[in-house]
Protein backbone atom coordinates (compact mmCIF):
# COMPACT_ATOMS: atom_id res chain seq x y z
CA UNK A 1 0.00 0.00 0.00
CA UNK A 2 1.76 3.49 -1.37
CA UNK A 3 2.40 6.00 1.66
CA UNK A 4 2.56 9.61 1.61
CA UNK A 5 4.91 11.66 3.75
CA UNK A 6 5.18 15.48 4.57
CA UNK A 7 8.68 16.90 5.04
CA UNK A 8 7.96 19.53 6.92
CA UNK A 9 10.14 22.45 9.74
CA UNK A 10 8.17 25.01 10.98
CA UNK A 11 11.19 27.46 10.11
CA UNK A 12 13.11 27.83 7.13
CA UNK A 13 16.83 27.10 6.11
CA UNK A 14 16.58 23.40 8.30
CA UNK A 15 17.36 21.45 5.36
CA UNK A 16 13.56 20.29 4.64
CA UNK A 17 14.10 20.13 0.78
CA UNK A 18 18.01 18.48 1.42
CA UNK A 19 16.24 15.97 3.69
CA UNK A 20 13.32 14.93 1.29
CA UNK A 21 15.55 14.58 -2.06
CA UNK A 22 17.40 12.51 0.59
CA UNK A 23 14.72 10.16 1.69
CA UNK A 24 13.34 10.35 -2.17
CA UNK A 25 16.83 8.93 -3.41
CA UNK A 26 17.14 6.24 -0.40
CA UNK A 27 14.04 4.82 -1.06
CA UNK A 28 14.20 4.59 -4.65
CA UNK A 29 17.57 2.67 -4.04
CA UNK A 30 15.90 0.21 -2.81
CA UNK A 31 13.78 -0.29 -5.79
CA UNK A 32 10.61 1.79 -4.34
CA UNK A 33 8.65 4.15 -6.97
CA UNK A 34 8.92 7.71 -5.28
CA UNK A 35 7.71 10.81 -6.15
CA UNK A 36 8.14 14.67 -4.45
CA UNK A 37 6.19 17.31 -4.38
CA UNK A 38 7.19 20.91 -3.86
CA UNK A 39 4.64 22.32 -2.19
CA UNK A 40 6.74 25.03 -1.41
CA UNK A 41 5.28 27.20 -3.98
CA UNK A 42 6.30 30.71 -2.40
CA UNK A 43 10.01 29.89 -2.49
CA UNK A 44 10.18 26.26 -4.27
CA UNK A 45 14.20 25.02 -4.77
CA UNK A 46 14.16 21.32 -4.43
CA UNK A 47 14.24 20.74 -8.50
CA UNK A 48 17.60 21.99 -8.05
CA UNK A 49 19.18 18.87 -6.31
CA UNK A 50 17.09 16.75 -8.84
CA UNK A 51 19.25 18.74 -11.75
CA UNK A 52 16.45 19.59 -13.28
CA UNK A 53 16.62 22.77 -15.44
CA UNK A 54 13.83 25.31 -16.15
CA UNK A 55 14.13 24.37 -19.51
CA UNK A 56 13.05 20.90 -19.11
CA UNK A 57 10.09 21.57 -16.66
CA UNK A 58 7.23 21.27 -19.46
CA UNK A 59 4.63 21.51 -16.54
CA UNK A 60 4.56 22.55 -12.94
CA UNK A 61 2.90 22.08 -9.86
CA UNK A 62 1.17 25.60 -10.83
CA UNK A 63 -0.13 24.82 -13.87
CA UNK A 64 -1.89 21.82 -12.34
CA UNK A 65 -3.34 24.48 -9.89
CA UNK A 66 -4.74 26.24 -12.32
CA UNK A 67 -5.99 23.82 -14.74
CA UNK A 68 -3.32 23.80 -17.51
CA UNK A 69 -2.49 20.32 -16.97
CA UNK A 70 -2.85 16.88 -15.31
CA UNK A 71 -0.79 16.22 -12.35
CA UNK A 72 0.87 12.94 -14.11
CA UNK A 73 1.75 15.50 -16.68
CA UNK A 74 3.71 17.68 -13.81
CA UNK A 75 5.44 14.98 -13.11
CA UNK A 76 9.16 14.53 -14.23
CA UNK A 77 10.71 11.32 -14.56
CA UNK A 78 14.24 12.31 -12.81
CA UNK A 79 15.68 8.89 -12.21
CA UNK A 80 18.02 9.37 -14.57
CA UNK A 81 19.51 12.66 -13.27
CA UNK A 82 20.66 11.94 -10.10
CA UNK A 83 23.32 9.54 -10.46
CA UNK A 84 23.99 6.47 -8.54
CA UNK A 85 22.60 2.96 -8.41
CA UNK A 86 18.64 3.76 -8.66
CA UNK A 87 16.96 0.44 -8.63
CA UNK A 88 13.31 2.35 -8.41
CA UNK A 89 11.96 5.40 -9.83
CA UNK A 90 11.83 8.86 -8.61
CA UNK A 91 9.53 11.48 -9.98
CA UNK A 92 9.66 15.44 -9.29
CA UNK A 93 6.45 17.77 -9.16
CA UNK A 94 7.89 20.97 -9.63
CA UNK A 95 6.82 24.47 -8.49
CA UNK A 96 7.35 27.12 -10.91
CA UNK A 97 10.34 28.97 -10.44
CA UNK A 98 9.44 32.55 -13.01
CA UNK A 99 9.15 35.29 -11.07
CA UNK A 100 5.13 35.90 -12.77
CA UNK A 101 3.55 32.03 -11.86
CA UNK A 102 5.16 32.88 -8.01
CA UNK A 103 3.76 36.54 -8.12
CA UNK A 104 0.36 35.08 -9.42
CA UNK A 105 -0.05 31.90 -7.34
CA UNK A 106 0.59 34.54 -4.13
CA UNK A 107 -1.73 37.12 -5.57
CA UNK A 108 -4.30 34.79 -6.48
CA UNK A 109 -4.23 32.08 -4.14
CA UNK A 110 -5.79 28.71 -5.14
CA UNK A 111 -8.01 25.70 -3.76
CA UNK A 112 -5.79 23.35 -1.81
CA UNK A 113 -8.61 20.59 -2.44
CA UNK A 114 -6.53 20.53 -6.10
CA UNK A 115 -3.66 19.57 -3.86
CA UNK A 116 -5.97 17.03 -1.84
CA UNK A 117 -7.03 15.61 -5.37
CA UNK A 118 -3.93 15.81 -6.98
CA UNK A 119 -1.69 13.77 -4.06
CA UNK A 120 -4.42 10.70 -4.39
CA UNK A 121 -4.17 10.88 -8.36
CA UNK A 122 -1.03 11.25 -8.68
CA UNK A 123 -0.41 8.20 -6.25
CA UNK A 124 -3.07 6.06 -8.32
CA UNK A 125 -1.72 6.94 -11.89
CA UNK A 126 1.92 6.47 -11.32
CA UNK A 127 1.29 3.47 -8.94
CA UNK A 128 3.31 5.29 -6.42
CA UNK A 129 5.06 3.30 -3.29
CA UNK A 130 5.41 6.89 -2.15
CA UNK A 131 4.61 10.61 -2.03
CA UNK A 132 7.44 13.25 -0.84
CA UNK A 133 5.24 16.47 0.10
CA UNK A 134 8.22 18.94 0.35
CA UNK A 135 6.09 21.34 2.41
CA UNK A 136 5.88 24.93 2.62
CA UNK A 137 8.12 26.00 6.03
CA UNK A 138 5.41 27.05 8.93
CA UNK A 139 1.76 26.04 9.14
CA UNK A 140 -1.01 27.55 6.84
CA UNK A 141 -4.18 25.42 4.93
CA UNK A 142 -1.69 23.65 2.62
CA UNK A 143 0.83 22.64 5.53
CA UNK A 144 -2.02 21.33 7.15
CA UNK A 145 -3.92 19.51 4.80
CA UNK A 146 -0.61 17.48 3.20
CA UNK A 147 -0.01 16.94 7.61
CA UNK A 148 -4.15 15.80 7.03
CA UNK A 149 -3.38 13.26 4.60
CA UNK A 150 -0.25 11.52 5.28
CA UNK A 151 0.66 8.42 6.78
CA UNK A 152 3.96 9.46 8.03
CA UNK A 153 5.27 13.34 8.99
CA UNK A 154 8.86 14.18 9.09
CA UNK A 155 9.61 17.45 11.46
CA UNK A 156 13.09 18.87 10.79
CA UNK A 157 14.70 21.28 13.40
CA UNK A 158 18.19 22.17 14.53
CA UNK A 159 19.27 22.52 17.80
CA UNK A 160 17.96 26.06 18.35
CA UNK A 161 16.09 27.85 20.24
CA UNK A 162 14.04 29.46 17.61
CA UNK A 163 13.29 26.13 15.97
CA UNK A 164 12.28 24.19 19.81
CA UNK A 165 9.39 26.72 20.05
CA UNK A 166 8.16 26.35 16.46
CA UNK A 167 8.63 22.65 16.09
CA UNK A 168 6.42 22.21 19.50
CA UNK A 169 3.47 24.08 17.82
CA UNK A 170 4.00 21.74 14.71
CA UNK A 171 4.07 18.90 16.95
CA UNK A 172 0.68 19.73 18.47
CA UNK A 173 -0.72 20.40 15.65
CA UNK A 174 0.27 16.88 13.93
CA UNK A 175 -0.85 15.07 17.37
CA UNK A 176 -4.12 16.90 16.76
CA UNK A 177 -4.42 15.69 13.05
CA UNK A 178 -3.71 12.08 13.97
CA UNK A 179 -1.03 11.48 12.04
CA UNK A 180 -0.17 7.96 12.42
CA UNK A 181 3.92 8.25 12.32
CA UNK A 182 5.55 11.10 13.29
CA UNK A 183 9.65 11.52 13.32
CA UNK A 184 11.44 14.92 14.58
CA UNK A 185 14.68 14.69 12.64
CA UNK A 186 17.62 17.03 14.56
CA UNK A 187 19.27 18.43 11.52
CA UNK A 188 23.16 20.46 11.32
CA UNK A 189 23.72 19.35 14.88
CA UNK A 190 26.99 20.90 16.23
CA UNK A 191 30.11 18.79 17.27
CA UNK A 192 30.31 20.22 20.45
CA UNK A 193 26.57 18.76 21.15
CA UNK A 194 26.26 14.96 22.37
CA UNK A 195 23.81 13.33 20.20
CA UNK A 196 22.39 11.15 22.67
CA UNK A 197 22.02 13.61 24.71
CA UNK A 198 19.56 15.86 22.04
CA UNK A 199 17.50 12.57 21.10
CA UNK A 200 16.24 12.17 24.65
CA UNK A 201 15.88 15.98 25.23
CA UNK A 202 13.98 16.40 21.97
CA UNK A 203 12.22 12.95 23.22
CA UNK A 204 11.28 14.36 26.25
CA UNK A 205 10.65 17.97 25.13
CA UNK A 206 7.83 16.44 22.84
CA UNK A 207 7.09 13.31 23.94
CA UNK A 208 7.61 12.64 19.97
CA UNK A 209 10.21 10.21 18.58
CA UNK A 210 13.42 11.48 17.29
CA UNK A 211 14.13 9.53 14.09
CA UNK A 212 17.45 10.98 13.23
CA UNK A 213 20.01 13.50 14.55
CA UNK A 214 22.78 14.28 12.12
CA UNK A 215 25.59 16.25 12.33
CA UNK A 216 26.48 19.72 10.56
CA UNK A 217 27.98 18.53 7.89
CA UNK A 218 31.01 20.67 5.88
CA UNK A 219 30.79 18.10 2.88
CA UNK A 220 26.99 19.21 2.66
CA UNK A 221 27.75 22.68 2.25
CA UNK A 222 30.32 21.90 -0.09
CA UNK A 223 27.90 20.01 -1.99
CA UNK A 224 25.61 23.56 -1.98
CA UNK A 225 22.73 21.58 -3.55
CA UNK A 226 24.34 20.73 -6.54
CA UNK A 227 23.45 17.26 -6.18
CA UNK A 228 21.96 14.56 -3.82
CA UNK A 229 24.36 14.04 -0.54
CA UNK A 230 23.66 10.47 0.00
CA UNK A 231 24.79 9.23 -3.75
CA UNK A 232 27.55 11.61 -3.18
CA UNK A 233 28.76 10.46 0.13
CA UNK A 234 26.98 7.38 0.73
CA UNK A 235 29.11 6.47 4.19
CA UNK A 236 29.08 9.43 5.62
CA UNK A 237 27.58 9.87 9.00
CA UNK A 238 24.68 11.65 7.81
CA UNK A 239 23.82 9.49 4.92
CA UNK A 240 23.92 6.18 7.86
CA UNK A 241 21.28 9.04 9.48
CA UNK A 242 19.63 9.23 7.07
CA UNK A 243 19.20 5.80 6.02
CA UNK A 244 17.89 5.21 9.82
CA UNK A 245 15.03 7.50 9.11
CA UNK A 246 14.20 5.73 5.90
CA UNK A 247 13.98 2.43 7.70
CA UNK A 248 11.63 3.63 10.32
CA UNK A 249 9.78 5.65 7.68
CA UNK A 250 9.12 2.09 5.33
CA UNK A 251 8.38 0.03 9.20
CA UNK B 1 -23.16 8.65 27.64
CA UNK B 2 -22.87 9.27 23.63
CA UNK B 3 -25.86 12.03 23.76
CA UNK B 4 -23.83 14.57 25.27
CA UNK B 5 -21.11 13.70 22.88
CA UNK B 6 -23.27 13.63 20.19
CA UNK B 7 -24.93 16.93 20.59
CA UNK B 8 -21.34 18.71 20.93
CA UNK B 9 -20.49 17.45 17.67
CA UNK B 10 -23.38 18.56 15.88
CA UNK B 11 -23.78 21.99 17.11
CA UNK B 12 -19.70 22.03 16.09
CA UNK B 13 -20.60 21.71 12.52
CA UNK B 14 -24.17 23.42 12.65
CA UNK B 15 -22.35 26.63 14.16
CA UNK B 16 -19.56 26.45 11.26
CA UNK B 17 -21.57 28.13 8.53
CA UNK B 18 -18.45 27.93 5.68
CA UNK B 19 -17.08 24.90 3.92
CA UNK B 20 -14.86 23.24 6.54
CA UNK B 21 -10.80 24.03 6.08
CA UNK B 22 -7.73 21.75 6.98
CA UNK B 23 -7.31 24.08 10.22
CA UNK B 24 -10.96 23.61 11.20
CA UNK B 25 -10.37 19.76 11.86
CA UNK B 26 -7.58 21.06 14.81
CA UNK B 27 -10.30 22.52 16.33
CA UNK B 28 -13.07 20.16 16.66
CA UNK B 29 -13.55 18.38 20.00
CA UNK B 30 -13.18 14.66 20.13
CA UNK B 31 -14.16 11.68 19.00
CA UNK B 32 -15.27 14.31 16.04
CA UNK B 33 -12.07 14.90 15.37
CA UNK B 34 -10.34 11.86 15.52
CA UNK B 35 -13.49 9.91 13.68
CA UNK B 36 -12.72 12.71 10.38
CA UNK B 37 -9.14 12.54 11.04
CA UNK B 38 -9.26 8.81 10.11
CA UNK B 39 -11.71 9.33 7.29
CA UNK B 40 -9.81 11.72 5.96
CA UNK B 41 -6.83 9.46 5.82
CA UNK B 42 -9.29 6.99 3.86
CA UNK B 43 -10.27 9.29 1.34
CA UNK B 44 -13.40 6.79 0.30
CA UNK B 45 -15.24 4.87 2.73
CA UNK B 46 -18.75 4.11 3.86
CA UNK B 47 -21.17 4.46 6.50
CA UNK B 48 -20.47 1.62 7.98
CA UNK B 49 -16.76 2.65 8.52
CA UNK B 50 -18.08 5.89 9.65
CA UNK B 51 -19.85 4.76 12.08
CA UNK B 52 -17.28 2.66 13.80
CA UNK B 53 -15.03 5.34 14.22
CA UNK B 54 -17.50 6.83 16.71
CA UNK B 55 -19.92 6.42 19.96
CA UNK B 56 -22.77 7.03 17.76
CA UNK B 57 -25.71 5.55 16.31
CA UNK B 58 -25.66 5.42 12.53
CA UNK B 59 -28.92 7.12 12.44
CA UNK B 60 -27.10 9.68 14.33
CA UNK B 61 -23.41 9.60 12.40
CA UNK B 62 -25.74 9.67 8.89
CA UNK B 63 -27.06 13.02 10.82
CA UNK B 64 -23.48 14.39 10.61
CA UNK B 65 -22.29 13.08 7.32
CA UNK B 66 -25.42 15.02 5.90
CA UNK B 67 -23.88 18.13 7.50
CA UNK B 68 -20.55 17.50 6.29
CA UNK B 69 -21.94 17.36 2.97
CA UNK B 70 -23.24 20.60 3.35
CA UNK B 71 -20.18 22.32 4.59
CA UNK B 72 -18.29 20.51 1.40
CA UNK B 73 -15.90 18.28 3.63
CA UNK B 74 -17.63 15.11 2.51
CA UNK B 75 -19.21 14.63 -1.38
CA UNK B 76 -21.36 11.63 -2.00
CA UNK B 77 -19.69 8.71 -3.59
CA UNK B 78 -20.73 7.33 -7.08
CA UNK B 79 -20.33 4.00 -5.63
CA UNK B 80 -22.97 4.97 -3.04
CA UNK B 81 -26.53 3.22 -2.64
CA UNK B 82 -29.31 3.75 -0.83
CA UNK B 83 -28.59 0.70 1.96
CA UNK B 84 -25.12 1.59 2.17
CA UNK B 85 -23.99 5.54 1.68
CA UNK B 86 -20.42 5.95 0.23
CA UNK B 87 -18.60 9.17 0.96
CA UNK B 88 -15.02 10.53 -0.32
CA UNK B 89 -13.38 13.58 2.22
CA UNK B 90 -12.17 15.72 0.37
CA UNK B 91 -10.45 19.02 2.45
CA UNK B 92 -10.37 22.42 0.86
CA UNK B 93 -9.55 26.16 1.42
CA UNK B 94 -8.69 29.15 -0.94
CA UNK B 95 -4.93 29.93 -0.06
CA UNK B 96 -5.90 33.70 -0.93
CA UNK B 97 -9.61 35.25 -1.62
CA UNK B 98 -9.75 36.00 -5.78
CA UNK B 99 -10.38 39.58 -5.79
CA UNK B 100 -10.25 40.72 -9.11
CA UNK B 101 -9.79 38.27 -12.42
CA UNK B 102 -6.29 38.09 -13.74
CA UNK B 103 -4.89 40.48 -15.83
CA UNK B 104 -1.83 39.89 -18.61
CA UNK B 105 0.49 41.51 -16.13
CA UNK B 106 2.23 38.02 -14.96
CA UNK B 107 2.99 37.64 -18.67
CA UNK B 108 4.75 41.40 -18.41
CA UNK B 109 6.76 39.97 -15.64
CA UNK B 110 7.67 37.25 -17.54
CA UNK B 111 8.88 39.03 -20.59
Amino acid sequence: MSKIISVHSFRGGTGKSNTTANIAALLAMDGARVCVVDTDINSPGIHVLFNLDETEMAHSLNDYLWGQCSIEEAAHDVTGHVGGEIKGQIFLIPSSIKPGEIARILREGYDVGLLNDGFRDVVDKLKLDYLLIDTHPGLNEETLLSIAISNALVIIMRPDSQDYQGTAVTVDVAKKLDVPKMLILVNKTPSSLDPNDVKTRVEQTYDAKVGAVLPHSDEMMSLASSGIFSIHFPDHAVTKGLRSLVDQIKS
Amino acid sequence: MGKPLFETALRELEERKDDIRPSDIVLFSEPLRSALNTVIRLGRFSLTEFTETLPFSREEVKRLADLLIQRNLFELSRFATEAEPYYQARLSAMTRPLKRPPSDIWKKIDD
